[in-house]
C-alpha cells in the first residue's frame, strides 16, 4: 500500500515540475523593449516615431498658439455652439492663469506633444552608439533625432521660457521629472543639438524627401540666432543654405504649398510636416478647422472637392482678420493666393461672407481627411531672415537684394526703403504677407518686441468693432477679452500637479 | 443535498451497526413497501427522499406524500427532506410504513460546499453563505445573478442593464479596485472559470456558496480578494426521475420611470422662446408650436415593444448502485423589449460518476452550450447607443414619412439650430447587425482513489473551451451614431475569439478522528493555463449592402484590424488543516502559494495564509438545556488574499511598432516605447478580519447570522499618472491602500408552521470604504466626473455646487462669477476657495465632492408562503443612500436646443420676473453661457438612487392528484420587476451604471453613471413543472 501511495505522489510531483518556464509568458502581439533597439532598422523606426507628434502639433495646436494668438486670425463666433472657450481664450488673450499656471488644454497638449518628440529622440540617442552599423547612416539617424529634439525644445523655450530638460530616456517614476531649466540652459542644448545635427544630417539632395536635412538644421539654428539677435552667426548659416544651391523659390507663390498628394517637399521647401490622405491615419484635417461655420455640404464642396461632404458645425477658427487682409500691399499676388471668401447661408450675421485661408484649401477625396503638408521652413523665409540679419548689421544693399527676390515673386516692385528703419519695417511687413497663417506671426511679434503694443491696439479694435471680427449682430466680446496679454504662455497646471518642480 | 444529509447525519451509527448485523443473518426476501410521509400536523410531505440505506436505490414521495419501494427484509429505509429531521425505519414483515417527520431542530447539520470540499455547516469557521436551487427555483429568469438579487447578505447584485444575458454586477463586501477587476471568482464544480456566468443555465445549478471572508477564500490565493462564488451543478439523485420545466412570459418596460422628455409641441415652444429670448427672429418652423400638437414622435418609446420569452428544461436523474448521472437540457429564447433583439441559449449538461470499486471512483462532467445574441447597439458611450440617442432626437422629427415608411434621417435647416443629423433609430435597430454567437464547453474528468482508510486522493483535469464570433454590420442606410447623414459609409467588424483554459488539480485529503479530536488535512497542487487568440477584421465602404463580407468592402480599416494572443499561467500549492474537539472547539488554517506569469519577474510568487476559529457555545453545558437558544456559535478569521486581475503583460515595457510616419508619399514604419517596465509588479493584497455569530432560537424557528468584517487592500495596481515631460503618461505600480469594513445580518424566521406556512428571509448589509493612501506625492486621482481622494470613500462624484441661477444684475455683481461667461440667469456656482471667481480645474479649482455612488446599506427580504397545495413567494431587494450621476442631462438639458430636452427645462430661467425653479438657467448667450451648467459637472447632475424593488412574486399550485403520466405537477405564475419604489428621476433603472473596463464613464474610478442603458422590463410569466 505504501508503495502505491509513493508512486501516486511521485506522479503528482512529476506533473508540477518545470515551473519557471511555465510561468514565463512573454507578450506575443507586442514587441517589448528587451528585444528592441539592437539593430539599425530598430533605430530607423524609432526615429520615424519621433516625427509623428509633429503631425498633431501642426494639425491641432500650433496654429492656435502662434497664429490665432495674434492679430492675423480670429475665430468666427457661432453663438449656437458652446465648449469653445479654450480656443477663444487663446485668440482673446484671456488664457486663465494663476501662479504661472494655466488649465488651457491646448497649451497642455502642445507641451506634451513636444515632450513626446523629446522622449523618443532621447531613446534613440541614448542607445544608438551601442549598436554598430554604417557611420553615415548612423549619423543621419542621430542627426534627425538631434534636429527633432532641438526643434521641440525651441518651440518650448519660445512659448514657455523655462521648462524641464530631459536629455536621457526616463526609466522609472523617480526620474520622470526635472527642475525647470533657464532659457539660457535650454538654448545651449538646442544650439548643441542643432550644430551636431548639421554635421550628421544628409543634404536635401541625398536625404529621403520629407526628412530633416542639413539645410533644415541650418535653418533651425539660424532661427535660434535670429531670436537671440546673433545676426552675424545667423547670416553665416543662412548664406550656407543659399550657397548650397539645393533650394530656390517656386516660380509661383501658390506652388510653394502642397496639394493633397503633389508638390510635396519641393525645391522651396526646407522643412515641412508630412501628411497623407487616406485610411492610414496619417492625414491632416486642419483645413476643416479653419472654415467658418455652420457650412452646408453645398458650400463646402467647391472648397474641399470631396464627393462625400458633411455639414460643418461648431465654431470656425483661424479666420483671417481684416487687419491681415489690409496689410497686403496693392498688387500683392500673395493676397489672392492666401485669402479666399465663402458665403455661409446658415450664418447668423447679416453679412454672410467670411474670409478663409486659401493657401491651405486644396481639393481632395475624403471628407475631413487630406494630405497637404504644413510648411515649417520655406526658402523664402531663408531669404527674409537673411535680409533681416543683414539689415540689422546695416548691410542694407545686400538685405534689400534678398528681400526683393521674395517681393519679385509676389508681383511687387523692389523695395523703396533706404534707411535701416524703413527697411526693417518693410522686411517685417513682407514677413507678415509672405508667411501669413504659417504660425510665424506671434513669435515674430515677440521676437521683434512688438507684441504688447500690437496686440493691445488690436484688442481695442476687436472690442470696439466686434461685427468686423465675425461676431453676429448684437453679440459682444467676452468680458475677459484681451485681459491677459503676456509674452509667454503659463505652464500647464495638470503637469504642475505631477511634478514637485513647478 | 438530501443524500448528503442522509449519509452524514450523525447519531445513527449504532442503529446501522445493528441493522448490518441483522442483515447478515436474514433472508433476502423482497417485498413492496408502501406508505405515507407526513409532517407533525399530519399533512403529506411531497418530494421526501426515501432511500434504502447502504444502497443508492430510492424514490420520492408524490403529492399525496405516498411512496412505494421494493425493499428486502431487514433493510433500512431512510426518509429525508430539507428542513425536516431524517428518520430511518427497519423493514421487517410489514407492508406499510407511515412516517411522520418533525421539523429539523438541527438545521445546522446541513452540509455546505466550501473551497476544495464540503463541511458541516455547524463546523464552518469562515463566512460562507449558501443557497440551494430549491430556494430560488421559483424565479423564472435567464441568469443566476437575477435569481440571487436580494437573497444574500453582504453581496450587492445590481442589474445595470436589461440586455438579455448581461449586466449583472456582483460585488461581494463592497470590494473594488482602482484598476484591477472587482468581479468575484466563479468556480463551477471546482473549476475556476475565466468567463462570466451570465450565460449559464440556472436549471443546471444545484447549490451556490458565496465565500466572503479570508478564511474561506484563501485557498483561492491570488484570485480570492473579490470573494469566491462556488457553483455546484446537479448530480444524480436517489432513484431515477425525469422532470420537465417550462415557462413562458411577456416583458414590457413600464412607462413610469422613463425619462420625461419634451413632446413635439413643447419642444417647438422651447425653440420659439429660445429665439425670442435671444431677440432673434423665430425660424418659420417654430413660429406656431401648436402645429405639432398631434405630431409628437416619442423616439424612445418607439424603440420599445412587448416581447415574449420562453424556457424549456428537461432533466433526468438516474442513480444505480454503481453510477450516478444527471442530465439537464435547456432551451431559452428571449426576445428583447428593444426592437429586433433576440437572445437564444441552448445548453446541455451531463454529470456522471462511476464507482469502479470501493476505492476508485471516476467522474465526467460535460457541459456544452450555445448562445446567440443579436442586440441592437443599445448601450454604449454617449452618442452611440440608440436608446441614448433616441432620448436626444427632436420630437418634431418624424419617425415615419407620409407614406408610412421609416424616415432615413432627419435634419432641420441650419437656421433652426439643428447642428446634428438624426438617423432613424428604428432603422438602426432593424437594419444593423450586431450579433454574437458563443459556443462554450466546460468539461472535467476526475479520478478519486482511496488507497487506505481515511485518505482520499483526487486528480482532476478541467478544460474550458470558449469560442465567440461577433459580427457587426452597419449598412449604408442606417447607423446607431448621432450626427451621421444617410446614406453613410457601410462598415463591418468581424471578431473571433477563442479561449482555452485547462486546469490540472491534484488533492490529497486525510481525515481522522480519535478521542473526540477530529482532524482533516488537505494538500494539493495545481497548474492552470489560459490562452486566448483573437482576430478582428474591420472594413468599410461597401459597394452593396447585400454583400457584407470583407471582399465586398473597398477599404480594410488598418487601425481596427488585428490579431491578438493573450496568455497567463498559474502554478499553485495549497494546504488546509481543519481540527475540532467534540465538534465544539473549531479551528481551520490554510495556505496557498501562487506563482503567476502576470507578476513581474522579480516578484513572481505570492503566499496567502489564513487562520480561523469557532466555538459552539450551545454545546456547552450552560446552554445545552436552554429552551430559547437552540444553537449558538461565535467565530473569527483572519487571512491574506490577493487579486491578480492586473492584465497579462502589465509588467513589460511595450513597443508600439505601428506609430508610422510618412515622408513624401511613402509610409515609413515607426516604433515607440509606449510604457515603462516594472519587474516588481505584483498582486493586490487584501488582509481581512471577520467576526461572526450564528444563532438559532426557539428550536431554530429563528436563525440569525451576523458578521463584521474589516479589510485592508493594499498594493493596488494602478497606472500612476506621471509627468508627461517624461514622454510617458503612466507607470504601472502597486500603490496605496483602501480600507473596507461592514456589518451583515441575515435573519431567517418561520413565522407560522402547520397548515399555513410562512417563512421570511431578510438580510441587510452595511459596506463602507475609505482610501487610506495613494502613491507618494499623490493624494487624489480623478475619474471622468469623480475623485478618489485620500481620507474619503472611493470614486466620489466631483463637481461644483449649484446655488441656482443669478437672479438679477445685482446678484450677478455681488456674486463670484466665471469671468467672461456668467450672465443674469446663468448658473451660480459656489466659490469654494473664496478667491472671488469660479474656476473649473487647476490650482484654483472650486469643485468639491458632491455625491456618493455607494449605498449606506443594501437589503433584501423574501417571504415564502404555503397553504395546502398553494404556495407563494415574494422577493424584494433594495438599496439606500446611493446616488447616481445623471450623465445624459449633459446633453438632454443642453439649453442650446440642439437635442430634445428633459421636461424640466420648461421651468428654466427666462427673466427676472420668470426665474424658473433654479434647476435650469437662461438660454441666452449660447454655449459661452449655457456651457457652464452643462459642461462643468455640478450638483444638479446628482440624483438620489435609493430604491426598493419587488424583484419577483410567484404564486404556485400543486395539482393534488397525480395521474399515470406524471408523478407530480405544479403550475405557477410570476411577475419580475413588479414595482420599483424610488425617487430617482434620471431614468427607469436606479440599479444602472455604465459598464466599462477602461478609465471612462463606468470605469473603476468612475462608478455610478447613468448613460441611459437598456431598461429592465417587467415580466409576466406562467410556468409548469412536471415530474415523471
Amino acid at each position: 500500500m505504501k508503495k502505491i501511495i509513493l508512486t501516486v505522489l511521485l506522479v503528482f510531483t512529476g506533473l508540477v515540475s518545470c515551473k519557471e518556464d511555465f510561468l514565463s509568458v512573454i507578450p506575443e502581439t507586442s514587441l517589448s523593449s528587451a528585444i528592441f533597439f539592437n539593430k539599425e532598422a530598430d533605430f530607423q523606426q524609432a526615429v520615424n516615431g519621433a516625427y509623428v507628434p509633429l503631425r498633431s502639433i501642426y494639425n491641432d495646436r500650433n496654429w492656435l498658439l502662434c497664429e490665432m494668438h495674434s492679430d492675423n486670425t480670429y475665430y468666427s463666433r457661432n453663438i449656437l455652439f458652446g465648449a469653445t472657450e479654450q480656443q477663444e481664450d487663446i485668440a482673446d488673450f484671456s488664457v486663465p492663469e494663476a501662479k504661472g499656471l494655466t488649465a488651457n488644454v491646448h497649451v497642455l497638449n502642445q507641451y506634451r506633444l513636444d515632450y513626446q518628440i523629446i522622449a523618443r529622440a532621447n531613446q534613440v540617442l541614448a542607445l544608438i552608439d551601442g549598436v554598430q552599423f554604417d557611420a553615415v547612416r548612423k549619423n543621419n539617424i542621430k542627426g534627425q533625432a538631434q534636429y527633432l529634439r532641438a526643434f521641440a525644445y525651441f518651440q518650448l523655450v519660445q512659448l514657455f521660457g523655462k521648462v524641464p530638460m530631459h536629455t536621457e530616456p526616463v526609466k522609472d517614476r523617480e526620474g520622470s521629472t526635472k527642475p525647470l531649466s533657464t532659457s539660457d540652459q535650454l538654448y545651449a542644448q538646442i544650439i548643441k543639438d542643432a550644430t551636431e545635427a548639421i554635421a550628421g544630417l544628409l543634404p536635401k539632395t541625398t536625404q529621403e524627401p520629407g526628412r530633416a536635412t542639413k539645410g533644415a538644421a541650418q535653418m533651425l539654428l539660424a532661427n535660434v540666432y535670429m531670436v537671440q539677435k546673433k545676426w552675424a552667426q545667423a547670416e553665416a548659416l543662412l548664406k550656407e543654405i543659399v550657397a548650397s544651391g539645393h533650394y530656390s523659390l517656386m516660380p509661383s507663390y501658390v506652388d510653394a504649398f502642397t496639394t493633397t498628394s503633389g508638390n510635396k517637399n519641393n525645391k522651396e521647401s526646407v522643412f515641412e510636416v508630412q501628411y497623407q490622405e487616406g485610411a492610414n491615419g496619417l492625414q491632416g484635417n486642419f483645413m476643416y478647422s479653419f472654415l467658418s461655420r455652420p457650412m452646408s455640404p453645398a458650400e463646402l464642396t467647391p472648397l474641399a472637392g470631396t464627393s462625400n461632404p458633411q455639414p460643418l458645425t461648431g465654431e470656425g477658427n483661424n479666420t483671417p482678420t481684416p487687419d491681415v487682409i489690409a496689410a497686403y500691399e496693392t498688387g500683392d499676388l500673395r493676397k489672392d493666393a492666401s485669402v479666399g471668401y465663402v458665403t455661409l447661408s446658415g450664418s447668423l450675421r447679416s453679412n454672410k461672407v467670411y474670409p478663409y485661408i486659401k493657401k491651405f484649401v486644396r481639393p481632395h477625396s475624403l471628407h475631413n481627411n487630406h494630405g497637404m503638408n504644413w510648411p515649417v521652413y520655406r526658402y523664402s523665409e531663408v531669404l527674409l531672415f537673411l535680409a533681416e540679419a543683414q539689415m540689422e548689421q546695416n548691410k542694407l544693399a545686400d538685405a534689400a537684394a534678398n528681400l526683393n527676390l521674395v517681393r519679385t515673386r509676389a508681383g511687387l516692385a523692389n523695395t523703396t526703403a533706404t534707411s535701416q528703419t524703413a527697411l526693417r519695417d518693410q522686411i517685417y511687413q513682407d514677413r507678415r504677407s509672405e508667411l501669413a497663417f504659417e504660425n510665424k506671426r506671434w513669435l515674430d511679434l515677440v521676437r521683434t518686441g512688438k507684441a504688447i503694443e500690437t496686440i493691445t491696439a488690436y484688442g481695442n479694435r476687436v472690442k470696439a468693432n466686434p461685427l468686423d471680427y465675425y461676431y453676429p449682430e448684437g453679440a459682444t466680446t467676452r468680458s475677459n477679452a484681451f485681459t491677459n496679454i503676456q509674452l509667454l504662455y503659463a505652464l500647464p497646471d495638470v503637469e504642475s500637479s505631477l511634478t514637485p518642480h513647478f | 443535498m438530501n443524500q448528503k444529509i442522509t449519509f452524514r447525519s450523525g447519531g445513527f451509527h449504532l442503529l446501522s451497526l445493528i441493522t448490518g448485523m441483522m442483515f447478515l443473518c436474514s433472508s433476502l426476501a423482497y417485498s413492496q413497501i408502501k406508505g405515507k410521509v407526513t409532517d407533525s400536523t399530519g399533512d403529506p410531505l411531497v418530494g421526501v427522499s426515501v432511500a434504502i440505506k447502504g444502497t443508492t436505490k430510492g424514490t420520492q414521495t408524490d403529492v399525496g406524500g405516498n411512496y412505494s419501494i421494493d425493499a428486502a427484509n431487514n433493510t433500512v429505509l431512510v426518509f429525508s427532506f430539507v428542513g425536516y429531521e431524517t428518520k430511518e425505519a427497519l423493514v421487517s414483515d410489514q407492508k406499510n410504513i407511515n412516517i411522520s417527520l418533525g421539523l429539523d431542530d438541527k438545521l445546522l447539520s446541513e452540509v455546505v460546499v466550501v473551497g476544495y470540499g464540503s463541511q458541516l455547516k455547524k463546523s464552518v469557521t469562515g463566512s460562507v453563505q449558501s443557497i440551494g436551487a430549491r430556494e430560488i427555483k421559483d424565479i423564472p429568469v435567464s441568469q443566476i445573478g437575477q435569481k440571487l438579487q436580494g437573497q444574500l447578505a453582504g453581496v450587492q447584485i445590481n442589474q445595470t442593464t436589461g440586455r438579455p444575458g448581461e449586466g449583472m454586477n456582483i460585488r461581494i463586501r463592497g470590494q473594488l479596485s482602482v484598476a484591477a477587476g472587482s468581479d468575484p471568482l466563479y468556480v463551477i464544480d471546482g473549476f475556476p472559470i475565466t468567463g462570466n456566468i451570465g450565460d449559464l443555465n440556472p436549471d443546471e445549478i444545484e447549490d451556490i456558496s458565496i465565500l466572503k471572508d479570508a478564511s474561506s477564500t484563501s485557498l483561492y490565493g491570488s484570485r480570492a480578494a473579490n470573494g469566491v462564488v462556488l457553483i455546484t451543478t446537479k448530480k444524480g439523485k436517489a432513484g431515477s426521475s425525469v422532470s420537465f420545466n417550462v415557462f413562458t412570459g411577456i416583458q414590457e418596460v413600464p412607462v413610469k420611470g422613463r425619462v420625461k422628455m419634451l413632446n413635439a409641441e413643447e419642444f417647438a415652444q422651447f425653440k420659439k422662446e429660445f429665439y425670442e429670448d435671444a431677440k432673434q427672429p423665430v425660424p418659420a418652423e417654430f413660429q406656431n408650436p401648436s402645429i405639432y400638437r398631434d405630431k409628437d414622435n416619442d423616439w424612445y418609446g418607439a424603440l420599445l415593444r412587448r416581447a415574449p420569452l420562453q424556457s424549456y428544461n428537461l432533466s433526468l436523474s438516474n442513480n444505480t448502485s454503481k453510477s450516478r448521472t444527471s442530465i439537464v437540457a435547456g432551451v431559452f429564447n428571449q426576445k428583447g423589449v428593444v426592437l429586433n433583439n433576440e437572445y437564444i441559449r441552448y445548453s446541455f449538461r451531463m454529470n456522471s460518476e462511476y464507482n469502479i470499486s470501493d476505492k476508485v471512483k471516476i467522474g465526467f462532467n460535460v457541459a456544452p452550450q450555445f448562445v446567440y445574441d443579436d442586440t441592437p447597439r443599445t448601450d454604449g458611450d454617449r452618442g452611440t447607443g440608440i436608446l441614448f440617442n433616441a432620448l436626444h432626437t427632436w420630437p418634431v422629427m418624424p419617425i415615419y414619412d407620409d407614406k408610412g415608411e421609416l424616415t432615413l434621417f432627419n435634419r432641420f435647416p441650419a437656421s433652426t439650430g439643428n447642428i446634428f443629423a438624426y438617423p432613424n433609430w428604428l432603422r438602426a435597430a432593424n437594419e444593423l447587425v450586431n450579433e454574437t454567437t458563443n459556443t462554450n464547453l466546460i468539461s472535467n474528468g476526475y479520478l478519486e482513489y482511496k488507497p487506505i482508510k481515511n485518505l482520499t486522493l483526487k486528480s482532476t483535469f478541467n478544460v474550458e473551451l470558449f469560442r465567440s464570433k461577433f459580427f457587426f454590420f452597419n449598412p449604408s442606410t442606417a447607423t446607431s451614431a448621432i450626427n451621421v447623414a444617410i446614406p453613410t459609409t457601410a462598415a463591418s467588424i468581424r471578431e473571433n475569439v477563442e479561449n482555452l483554459t485547462w486546469l490540472n488539480e491534484n488533492l490529497a485529503t486525510y481525515a481522522k478522528s480519535f478521542n473526540n479530536h477530529n482532524i482533516e488535512v488537505l494538500a494539493g497542487f495545481s497548474n492552470q493555463k489560459f490562452t486566448q487568440e483573437s482576430t478582428r477584421l474591420q472594413a468599410d465602404t461597401y459597394a452593396d449592402d447585400r454583400l457584407p463580407t470583407v471582399q465586398g468592402a473597398i477599404n480594410i480599416n488598418r487601425g481596427g484590424t488585428n490579431s491578438g494572443v493573450q496568455e497567463w499561467a498559474l502554478t499553485s500549492v495549497l494546504s488546509r488543516l481543519t481540527y475540532d474537539y467534540k465538534g465544539k472547539y473549531l479551528m481551520t488554517a490554510s495556505i496557498r502559494r501562487d506563482g503567476s506569469s502576470r507578476f513581474g519577474s522579480a516578484n513572481r510568487w505570492g503566499t496567502f495564509p489564513s487562520v480561523s476559529a469557532g466555538w459552539v457555545l450551545s454545546d456547552e453545558s450552560f446552554l445545552k438545556n436552554s429552551n430559547k437558544i437552540s444553537f449558538a456559535k461565535i467565530r473569527a478569521s483572519y487571512g491574506i488574499i490577493g487579486n491578480n486581475n492586473i492584465g497579462n503583460y502589465t509588467s513589460y515595457a511595450l513597443i508600439n511598432n505601428t506609430v508610422n510616419a510618412v515622408f513624401g508619399n511613402t509610409v515609413s514604419p515607426g516604433s515607440v516605447v509606449t510604457s515603462l517596465d516594472n519587474s516588481n509588479l505584483g498582486w493586490e493584497t487584501t488582509k481581512q478580519f471577520d467576526f461572526g455569530v450564528d444563532l438559532g432560537l426557539l428550536n431554530d424557528r429563528i436563525t440569525l447570522v451576523y458578521d463584521y468584517y474589516r479589510k485592508l487592500t493594499s498594493n493596488l495596481l494602478y497606472s500612476v499618472q506621471i509627468a508627461q515631460e517624461s514622454g510617458f503618461s503612466n507607470f504601472n505600480d502597486n500603490i496605496g491602500e483602501i480600507r473596507f469594513w461592514g456589518h451583515e445580518v441575515a435573519l431567517n424566521t418561520k413565522n407560522t408552521i402547520g397548515k399555513f406556512k410562512w417563512g421570511t428571509n431578510a438580510n441587510i448589509s452595511f459596506n463602507r470604504n475609505k482610501v487610506i493612501a495613494l502613491a507618494d506625492g499623490i493624494d487624489r486621482v480623478y475619474g471622468t466626473f469623480h475623485i478618489t481622494k485620500v481620507g474619503y470613500p472611493f470614486g466620489q462624484f466631483y463637481g461644483h455646487i449649484s446655488q441656482g441661477m443669478y437672479q438679477n444684475a445685482e446678484d450677478l455683481k455681488n456674486s463670484p462669477q466665471v469671468p467672461g461667461r456668467s450672465t443674469v440667469g446663468s448658473i451660480k456656482l459656489t466659490d469654494q476657495n473664496g478667491d472671488g471667481i469660479i474656476t473649473n480645474g487647476g490650482d484654483n479649482d472650486d469643485r468639491v465632492i458632491m455625491g456618493n455612488p455607494f449605498p449606506k446599506f443594501i437589503y433584501g427580504i423574501t417571504n415564502n408562503f404555503s397553504y395546502g397545495n398553494w404556495d407563494a413567494n415574494i422577493v424584494g431587494s433594495g438599496s439606500f443612500g446611493n446616488e447616481l450621476l445623471v450623465r445624459h442631462i449633459y446633453s438632454t438639458a443642453n439649453l442650446d436646443g440642439v437635442f430634445n430636452m428633459v421636461e424640466g427645462v420648461k421651468n428654466r430661467f427666462r427673466s427676472e420676473a420668470n426665474p424658473g425653479l433654479g434647476m435650469y438657467g437662461t438660454t441666452v448667450g449660447g454655449g459661452n453661457v449655457t456651457g457652464i451648467e452643462r459642461d462643468w459637472m455640478n450638483s444638479r447632475f446628482v440624483a438620489d438612487a435609493s430604491f426598493f424593488t419587488i424583484k419577483n412574486v410567484t404564486v404556485g399550485y400543486t395539482i393534488p392528484k397525480a395521474n399515470k403520466v406524471f408523478k407530480s405537477a405544479r403550475v405557477y405564475t410570476s411577475i419580475q420587476q413588479l414595482m420599483v419604489f424610488t425617487k430617482y428621476w434620471g431614468g427607469p433603472n436606479p440599479e444602472t451604471s455604465a459598464q466599462s473596463n477602461g478609465q471612462g464613464d463606468g470605469g473603476n474610478l468612475s462608478p455610478g453613471v447613468d448613460l441611459s442603458n437598456y431598461p429592465v422590463p417587467r415580466t409576466f410569466t406562467v410556468g409548469v413543472n412536471l415530474n415523471f
